[in-house]
C-alpha cells in the first residue's frame, strides 16, 4: 500500500472503533481546560491508528495527540490526531473525526480527516488533487461576505492575558461573514473549506496534530493557506486557510495582528 | 433561411451524431468546444466527416459546419436551438451561460433529471432531454483517420426528444412524456448497464475497442447475463413490451460486437463513479433487479468489473487508492453508500471473493 492509501485505512478503521463506542463514553479526564479532556476512546483510536502505521510503515516516526513522538525522530513523520473533536463526541454532537497526516522536512504531503458519523473521507496528496469519497473536490473564490468563516482557538493555559484578541478577531469575523462558527473540530474547518462549506478557518496556536492533514486537504482542493508553527516544542501552530481572501485582504478588513503569520 | 444550431461539446454525440439530424440545407452548426486542440483543428477545417454504420456497411457525412467557439466566446441567444453533449457532470456549468436563452435546449445527457434539475435552477421550462439511441464512438479506425483527422463513426440510430422542443425540427421523433420515459428506460438499463459492463470487462481483458472485448466468449456471457437480468426486472418493474424488450437487447448485443464502430473502450468506461451512482445503470441497475425479485448474478460481475477500473488517465482513478485501502465492507458502505441491511450489500458482500477470482480470470492487463 502507498501512503496515503495506509492513512486512508488507518483513519477509516479508527473512525469504526469510534462510531461503535459512540454514545457509550461517559469518563473523561481534562488535560489542561474543561474543553481539553480525553476519553479512553482517544487513546483505543490513537492505538489503532499507531498499530496500523507501525504495521504498513515500520520504523516510521508518528507524533501522536496522546502519547507524543513514537518512534525514532526523523524529518518524515505521520501526524495523528485519532480524534478531533473529543468534546463533541463525548456530547454525542456528530461532528468528529480521525485526522492523519505525513510531513516531510516540515511540509504537508499527505492529509486524510475521516468524519465517522457523516462516512466522509477526506484525502489529499501534495500535488495530486484532493478528494472527498467519490469526488474531486475544488473550491471556488467567493467573496468573503457570502461565506461561512470558522474560528479554532488556542488551549486555554496559552497567554490568558490576551485572550481578548483571539475573541475580538472572532467578533470582527462574524461581522464582515455569514457567521463565525466555532465548531470543536479545527480539522473539520480546513475539511469544509475543501468541500465549499465554509470560506474561511483561522487558528490561533493550534495543535499541529489538529491541522496538520486539513492543511493538505484545503490547499490541494484550491484554498489558499498561510500558516507558521510559532513553538516547535509544543507543535503550535497559527495558520489562515480560505477561498475567500488572502492573508493581506483579510488584513484591510480586520486587525489579525494578534495572529503569527 | 436556415436555422442556426448551437452545439455544446464536439466529442461522440456532438460531433459524430447530432450532424445525421440536422441536414446542411436547413441547419448552420455551430459548436463550443474546450478541448483546444481539437478546436482549433475543427475551424483551421470547417468541416469534418461522420461516418454511420448501417447495414454492416458506412455512410458517410461531410460536415460544414460554421464555426467552433471557445467556452464563453459563443452568444447562446442568437440560436434557433441549442444541443449540449458535455457530459451530465459538467452541463450545470452551463446554466449561466443558457439562463436567458428561450429557444430550446435539448440535453443529450444520459441522465433524464437533469432537464427538470435545470428547469428548477434556472426557472426556465425549455430544458428538454433527449435519448439519442445510438452508439458513437468519439474517434473512427486509422485508415479513416488517415483521410480525415476529425473523422468520427456512429450507428444508425433514432433519437427521441421531448415534444416541447419541436421547433428545432430535424430527423429527431418528438415524443410524449410516457414514450420518451420507456425509450429512457430501455436505454439506461438494457443498453447503457451491459454497454459498460463489456467496456469495463474489455478493459480487463486489455482490448482497446468494446468490439474486441465482445468477442471473449467469457465478457459476452456475462454482459448477456447481465442484459437479461434487467430484460426481466424492466419488463417486470416498467410494464414494458417484453417482444420490445427482446427487440431491443439482440440490437444491443449486435451494436456492442459491431466491428465497424471502433467504440474506444476508454470511452465507455471512463469515471465509473458516476455509473456506480446509486440511481444509476450499476448499483441502480442491480437494485432494481432485486426489486423485481431478479438475483443480479451477472449485474453484481458487471459492478465488481467498474471497481477494477484502474486506467490512471480516467477522472475517476482514486477509485483504485480507496479499493486497495478499505475493506470491502467499508468501501461498500463508505464509498458506494449501500448500506450493510441492503439485500444488494449482503449478495455483493457474498459473491466479493468469487467475483474477484473469476473477473481475475478474465483480466490480462497488469
Amino acid at each position: 500500500m502507498t501512503r496515503l492509501e495506509i492513512a486512508i485505512k488507518a483513519a477509516v478503521d479508527a473512525g469504526e472503533l469510534l462510531m461503535n463506542n459512540y454514545g457509550k463514553i461517559h469518563e473523561t479526564k481534562n488535560k489542561e481546560s474543561l474543553r481539553d479532556i480525553v476519553s479512553e476512546v482517544d487513546r483505543l483510536s490513537e492505538n489503532k491508528v499507531v498499530s496500523l502505521l507501525q504495521e504498513f510503515d515500520p520504523n516510521s516516526c508518528i507524533l501522536t495527540e496522546e502519547s507524543g513522538m513514537i518512534g525514532n525522530v526523523s524529518s518524515e513523520m505521520w501526524i495523528v490526531d485519532a480524534l478531533d473533536g473529543t468534546v463533541n463526541y463525548i456530547h454525542n454532537v456528530p461532528l468528529f473525526c480521525v485526522s492523519i497526516s505525513y510531513w516531510v522536512d516540515g511540509v504537508p504531503q499527505i492529509g486524510v480527516i475521516y468524519n465517522p458519523y457523516a462516512k466522509e473521507v477526506y484525502y489529499a496528496e501534495n500535488g495530486k488533487g484532493c478528494f472527498l469519497n467519490q469526488r474531486k473536490l475544488s473550491t471556488e473564490k467567493i467573496d468573503i461576505s457570502m461565506g461561512i468563516s470558522s474560528m479554532a482557538f488556542s488551549g486555554r493555559a496559552y497567554n490568558p492575558s490576551k485572550r481578548s484578541c483571539e475573541f475580538q478577531i472572532f467578533g470582527d469575523l462574524n461581522d464582515i461573514s455569514q457567521g463565525c462558527l466555532r465548531t470543536g473540530s479545527a480539522a473539520m474547518n480546513l475539511a469544509y473549506i475543501a468541500n465549499g462549506k465554509f470560506s474561511l478557518a483561522i487558528g490561533k496556536a493550534n495543535k499541529l496534530w489538529d491541522v496538520a492533514a486539513g492543511m493538505v486537504i484545503a490547499k490541494e482542493a484550491g484554498a489558499s493557506l498561510d500558516y507558521n508553527i510559532t513553538d516547535e516544542d509544543n507543535f503550535l501552530v497559527d495558520y489562515i486557510c480560505s477561498t475567500s481572501v488572502s492573508k493581506d485582504e483579510l488584513r484591510e478588513k480586520i486587525d489579525i495582528t494578534y495572529l503569527d503569520l | 433561411m436556415k436555422k442556426k444550431i448551437l452545439i455544446y461539446g464536439a466529442g461522440a454525440i456532438g460531433r459524430g451524431y447530432t450532424p445525421w439530424l440536422f441536414n446542411n440545407d436547413e441547419y448552420e452548426l455551430y459548436y463550443v468546444e474546450n478541448n483546444t486542440h481539437l478546436r482549433d483543428e475543427m475551424n483551421h477545417k470547417k468541416s469534418f466527416t461522420s461516418y454511420r454504420t448501417k447495414n454492416n456497411k458506412y455512410e458517410s457525412l461531410v460536415c460544414n459546419f460554421v464555426h467552433c467557439f471557445k467556452p464563453g466566446e459563443e452568444n447562446p441567444l442568437d440560436f434557433d436551438g441549442i444541443i449540449t453533449a458535455v457530459g451530465p457532470r459538467q452541463v450545470f456549468s452551463l446554466m449561466q451561460v443558457l439562463k436567458d436563452v428561450e429557444c430550446p435546449i435539448v440535453l443529450f445527457e444520459n441522465d433524464s433529471s437533469l432537464s427538470e434539475e435545470l428547469k428548477v435552477m434556472t426557472g426556465k421550462s425549455n430544458f428538454f432531454f433527449g435519448v439519442p439511441d445510438v452508439i458513437t464512438s468519439n474517434t473512427a479506425s486509422q485508415d479513416k483517420l488517415d483521410e480525415d483527422q476529425l473523422s468520427i463513426i456512429t450507428e444508425d440510430g433514432v433519437c427521441f426528444v421531448e415534444n416541447g422542443a419541436s421547433s428545432m425540427g430535424g430527423d429527431i421523433q418528438y415524443v410524449d412524456k410516457t414514450e420518451l420515459d420507456k425509450q429512457w428506460a430501455a436505454k439506461l438499463f438494457i443498453h447503457n448497464t451491459p454497454h459498460c459492463i463489456a467496456a469495463y470487462l474489455g478493459y480487463l481483458n486489455g482490448n482497446k475497442y468494446l468490439h474486441e472485448g465482445m468477442q471473449d466468449d467469457a465478457i459476452y456471457q456475462i454482459v448477456e447475463g447481465a442484459m437479461k437480468e434487467m430484460n426481466t426486472s424492466i419488463v417486470f418493474l416498467f410494464n414494458l413490451d417484453k417482444d420490445f424488450v427482446d427487440w431491443y437487447s439482440d440490437k444491443e448485443l449486435s451494436r456492442f460486437s459491431n466491428t465497424l464502430l471502433f467504440d474506444p473502450i476508454s470511452r465507455v468506461a471512463r469515471e465509473p463513479f458516476r455509473k456506480l451512482g446509486l440511481e444509476d445503470r450499476l448499483i441502480g441497475a442491480a437494485q432494481l433487479a432485486l426489486t423485481a425479485g431478479v438475483k443480479p448474478k451477472y449485474l453484481v460481475l458487471g459492478i465488481m468489473s467498474a471497481f477494477l477500473y484502474d486506467e490512471e488517465n480516467d477522472n475517476d482513478f482514486h477509485i483504485n487508492i480507496l479499493l486497495n485501502s478499505l475493506s470491502k465492507e467499508q468501501f461498500l458502505e463508505v464509498i458506494i453508500k449501500i448500506q450493510p441491511h441492503e439485500a444488494l450489500y449482503k449478495i455483493m458482500i457474498k459473491e466479493w471473493d468469487s467475483s474477484l477470482q473469476l473477473l481475475k480470470g478474465i483480466q490480462k492487463h497488469d
